[in-house]
């Protein structure tokens, strides 16, 4: 993908884990910046966090992965479509381009309600996958039970912390904190009027959280005294805050109307929808900042007024962790991903060399642990 | 509606409104936030007041709907691929008003001519238009990679929308404006029309008003099937007007919303309108007091315009009355 | 029972029409599949393709035996909730809210279940009657305004899905969420061991057991009771109910807390047998699913537990279905949608297949019935 290679910032791997789940253990280098990220796909973030399992070499356990075999990948959707322009979707790159890279095929179930978490899990299991795939932290218990039933198989949770690590799954997680509070800081920072926005899907979810809490904290600590606005959609019940653009969008309006020009647009359509709202007062030089993926390539309504993207880098987690399965070097327990910033693209002139110098700043104390975002694994 | 329950909901928005101003943070000027949230109540209550007035003309006629959402998403959607096709958005607002049409002529086919129970037709058309615009979601625009349209522009009122506070109120888009005309027109239409008390008298007296030599069941075709056509705009308000992407489920229960509006305002133009901007101002209120950095209870919200209907339903704030004949096929003798 | 003469006429007939609407459908829905499927590569008409997609659906309900365990799993809330919409209906009254009534159903059952403490062999019980009892207080509430104020019920129960809904919301966010410090969740702790309903097979838990009596129980009191001839009285004329004497008031909230009763039980079934604790979302589509269901078994016992088990089929087999053909799953949802309009309106049936227009009954009342049952034979298994 396009976007990977252009990424200009990336946030490596930190420990956080250790301290919470026990069974993480040391993260790998941070990668140096303007590392060209796609040509070094398995270091960093992707490489497993676990110490090597000798025991059950999963080639010679698993009963369907013989050798001559193609390698088949199987992924789930949360409650949502593989082409939602954010996280199925880029988890659904990553299992199709995972399976490309080792000559393997992929397919998907897309989950249409939430009892359905199983038995889409059960149908690959059932037609002797490999690799299964499964999108979103609702998932998580399923999943675990999935793994822990069908030894053969591996799975990947996409943004499921693993509390116990269960050797044939990887927990595919995110510090989506870090992600807000890099996209905090540059909205900012880049503010003309000192006043900044998010508008957000519900906070009961907690990466909506975390990338919520981040920007607020990063927004804080990089201009003292900003004007932080911050809204949840929370109303409309669970399995309908990701799906109201109309919502986010006058929301964005509504702080559009209030002075705000730096508007963060974070969870999926109600997300996209915030960069609708901003897209349609270009004129008043307001500027947004997507999420999850480079949303410059899969919202082209907003390009022109994209300022960055706070990057969840789900696709290449799941394409390298899928190598790793091909390679025999699959290890469970929880994956650190990689987050971070877009580039600027269009704005990329309007982006003061005194703001980039600090985002770097800021990345690297990030990376380092000399800067903590303080928030929450997950709100209450 | 009465008197008394329009003061009331005046009353209720007032709150609203005051409520953020106190709670507002200092170095944004009240004005500007009570314009702000006026402009966000006026956005919020298009799609619900073209939703209940929908509801309206179904409803005066006799013929019970609680087919509003699925005639919304089915027209949302009709008017976003006409017009990624066409490149057109006005052939796109067309095109919404006729698949509302479409799906309210199925609607009076089933509920007026073969007498299925309106509520089992209602309950045919939101399950048929949650599946069938999720199905060619998915198999035509995605495979095909359709892209939208684009946005309705914004009309500007001159000077007004150019002053610096209240300017907001004064940019909306199309639909928005069409609205309130739209609530003016039925409001004319229903009260000082011929057709508006056949209408009204189909509704009421159906055997009375055929002995007067109306065609119940034109009438009712008629009504709903202009009610279908507002609410087709009121469909076209989520892809053309609002946001130029169709997704699955997108009106998010708004038509149930509508519903509830139609009822609080008395199965009248004006009456839904101001319900409308009630629960409207209610959203505005959630998200300007987050704004300021106020935890307003989001289900206290969310569960407002059900609980005010409710309530109003038990007879506490004023009793409602829906058309005599609603729910009722008419069988000529 | 032994086939009468009149008798068996009527039941074929209330069998037929529900079996060509169902082929009907799936005829048409075969059109849909075959239009967004690979038609016209070569040779290949794309027949094969939907023969693909149906084989696929069947296999996935049934296919294995996994496969129908997890139907039947599916089967047994439908039962409850099409049981609690078909009583309503019997009383002429029309229960849209289902969804809304299992929902606080669940909600009671978890917390009866994690919250108190007490042997299992009462446990259980006071789990499923606190589901049940929330439930009822739901549906009852709507009885109750349809009652005192005339407030129709088809708007008090769309309405009280979505103050549920948002209850559900506040409740598994606030007082009755799972605080353990990894849970992230909106849902409750899981109930206790004993509160859960035991497995008649592996897998199998038994509510199917308890959907079957409750079944039976239904059938009695709506056509072998007092009350149950009171209800149907007031379902076919609420005016000739009352001149002979019917409370109808009375009965009518008594249905809709009844018909909240059992919709509640199919949360707290859920709850005891499945998920052992209430998740936000998990209620999704089964008021619609529950309406569909009683109209295609015709408002009798044995029609909705049919129903139940079709419906389920089609939920289940629809992964295998979207597994093979990446065909969207939503077909589905189409083909129900047409099962239902062609149930409802099954004249179109009728001209289809050029079938013998039925008695009066089948007409919904003339204007002046307080509601328009759905056609279903007068008597229906009694």
């Amino acid at each position: 993908m396009k976007s990977r290679r252009e990424l200009i910032l990336a946030l490596g791997a930190v420990p956080i884990l250790a301290a919470c789940g026990g069974e993480a253990a040391a993260p790998a280098k941070a990668e140096p910046t303007k590392a060209p990220a796609a040509a070094a796909p398995t270091t960093a973030a992707a490489a497993p966090t676990k110490a090597p399992e000798p025991t059950k070499a999963p080639a010679a356990a698993a009963p369907t992965a013989a050798p001559a075999k193609v390698l088949k990948v199987g992924l789930v959707t949360d409650v949502g479509k593989v082409d939602d322009k954010s996280f199925n979707e880029s988890a659904w790159n990553g299992a199709k381009k995972g399976a490309a890279d080792v000559k393997g095929e992929s397919k998907y179930v897309e989950t249409q309600n939430p009892n359905d978490y199983k038995k889409n899990i059960q149908q690959f299991i059932s037609e002797k996958y490999d690799i299964i795939v499964t999108v979103g932290f609702l998932l998580g218990e399923a999943t675990i039970e999935a793994a822990k039933a069908n030894p053969g198989i591996k799975f990947i949770g996409v943004d499921q912390f693993q509390e116990k690590a269960v050797e044939n799954l990887a927990g595919l997680i995110f510090e989506e904190d870090k992600a807000g509070y890099m996209v905090g800081a540059l909205a900012a920072l880049y503010s003309k009027a000192g006043k900044v926005g998010a508008v957000l899907a519900t906070d009961v979810v907690p990466p909506v959280w975390r990338f919520g809490e981040g920007f607020r904290a990063g927004a804080k600590a990089s201009k003292p005294g900003v004007d932080i606005q911050i809204v949840y959609h929370s109303d409309v019940g669970p399995e309908k805050t990701f799906d109201d653009p109309e919502w986010g969008k006058a929301t964005a309006l509504s702080m559009i109307d209030k002075g705000v020009d730096v508007i963060f647009g974070a969870g999926g359509k109600t997300g996209n929808g915030a960069l609708y709202g901003v897209a349609d007062r270009k004129d008043k030089g307001v500027v947004a900042i997507g999420v999850d993926t480079d949303q410059w390539n899969t919202v082209p309504e907003a390009k022109a007024v994209l300022l960055s993207s706070g990057m969840k880098i789900i696709d290449q987690g799941v394409a390298d962790i899928i190598k790793a399965v091909s390679e025999n070097k699959f290890k469970g327990g929880n994956v650190l991903g990689k987050v971070g910033l877009a580039p600027f693209h269009d704005l990329d002139s309007k982006v003061d060399a005194a703001v980039k110098t600090k985002l770097e700043e800021i990345r690297k104390g990030l990376d380092g642990g000399t800067i903590k975002t303080d928030v929450k694994p997950a709100k209450g | 509606m009465t008197r008394g329950r329009f003061l009331f909901v005046l009353a209720c928005i007032g709150a609203l409104v005051a409520a953020v101003e106190t709670l507002r943070s200092p170095d944004v000027s009240a004005a500007v936030v009570a314009a702000s949230m006026l402009a966000t109540t006026l956005r919020f209550a298009t799609p619900l007041t073209l939703g209940a007035l929908a509801g309206m003309f179904c409803e005066r006629s006799g013929v019970a709907n609680i087919a509003i959402e699925g005639m919304m998403l089915s027209a949302a959607f009709g008017a976003f691929i006409v017009a990624a096709m066409t490149r057109s958005l006005a052939a796109g607002v067309v095109a919404g008003m006729v698949v509302g049409a479409t799906m309210a002529l199925l609607h009076a086919w089933l509920s007026v001519t073969l007498r299925v129970d309106q509520i089992v037709s209602g309950t045919v058309i939101n399950i048929m238009a949650a599946g069938v615009t999720g199905f060619l979601s998915t198999e035509v625009v995605r495979r095909k990679a359709i892209e939208g349209a684009g946005l309705l522009p914004a009309w500007r009122v001159p000077v007004l929308s150019d002053l610096p506070v209240v300017g907001p109120i004064f940019q909306q888009q199309p639909i928005a404006w069409a609205t309130l005309a739209l609530v003016i027109g039925a409001h004319f239409v229903l009260f000082r029309t011929v057709w508006g008390l056949r209408v009204r008298a189909v509704g009421e007296l159906p055997r009375a008003a055929h002995a007067a030599g109306i065609s119940v069941q034109q009438t009712r075709y008629a009504a709903v099937m202009v009610g279908g056509a507002i609410a087709g705009i009121g469909g076209a308000y989520f892809t053309l007007e609002a946001v130029p992407v169709f997704e699955p489920m997108m009106t998010n229960g708004r038509g149930f919303i509508a519903l509830a509006a139609l009822i609080f305002g008395g199965w009248t133009p004006a009456g839904a309108w101001v319900a409308s901007l009630l629960f409207a101002a209610a959203n505005a209120l959630h998200i300007n007091a987050q704004q300021f950095g106020i935890p307003v209870p989001s289900q206290i919200v969310g569960m407002f315009p059900y609980v005010l209907t409710i309530v109003i339903l038990a007879g506490a704030i004023g009793r409602v009355t829906p058309p005599a004949a609603v729910g009722q096929p008419y069988v000529p003798d | 029972m032994p086939p009468e003469r009149p008798g068996a006429v009527v039941r074929l007939d209330a069998v037929l029409v529900p079996v060509l609407a169902i082929a009907t459908a799936l005829a048409l829905g075969g059109v849909i599949l075959w239009a967004a499927g690979p038609r016209f590569e070569g040779s290949y008409l794309g027949i094969g393709f939907v023969a693909e997609a149906y084989l696929s659906l069947l296999e996935g309900a049934f296919g294995s035996r996994a496969a129908i365990v997890d139907t039947t799993l599916r089967t047994v809330p439908y039962v409850f909730s099409g049981l609690a919409v078909m009583l309503a209906f019997r009383g002429g009254l029309f229960n849209i809210g289902a969804e809304g009534q299992l929902t606080v159903g669940a909600l009671a059952a978890a917390w009866a279940g994690f919250s108190l403490d007490l042997p299992a062999i009462i446990h259980l019980p006071v789990v499923l009657a606190a589901g049940c009892l929330a439930g009822a207080v739901w549906g009852g509430v709507a009885g109750l305004l349809k009652a005192r104020t005339g407030a129709h019920e088809v708007i008090t129960t769309i309405m009280l899905n979505y103050i549920g809904g948002q209850l559900a919301s506040y409740l598994l966010n606030g007082p009755l969420r799972d605080r353990s410090p990894l849970n992230v969740i909106a849902q409750t702790p899981k109930i206790a061991e004993g509160a859960r309903l035991p497995d008649l097979l592996p897998g199998l838990h038994a509510g199917v057991l308890l959907a079957g009596i409750v079944a039976m129980v239904t059938w009695f009191i709506v056509w072998k009771t007092t009350t149950g001839f009171e209800l149907r009285m007031v379902g076919a004329n609420a005016d000739a109910a009352a001149y002979a004497g019917v409370n109808v008031v009375r009965r009518m909230t008594w249905a809709l807390g009844v018909s909240g009763l059992l919709a509640g039980l199919a949360g707290a079934v859920q709850v005891a047998g499945v998920n052992y604790r209430s998740t936000l979302g998990f209620n999704i589509g089964y008021g619609f699913d529950s309406i569909a269901i009683a109209l295609l078994g015709r408002n009798t016992v044995s029609g909705v537990v049919l129903s139940s088990v079709l419906f389920a089929a089609l939920r289940t087999g629809a992964t295998k279905l979207q597994f093979r053909t990446q065909v969207s799953a939503d077909i589905i949802s189409v083909i129900q949608a047409l099962v239902l309009l062609l149930v409802a309106a099954e004249q179109i049936v009728r001209w289809l297949y050029r079938l013998r227009a039925a008695d009066a009954v089948t007409q919904a009342p003339e204007d002046g019935a307080t509601a328009a049952i759905p056609p279903s034979p007068a008597g229906g298994e009694g």
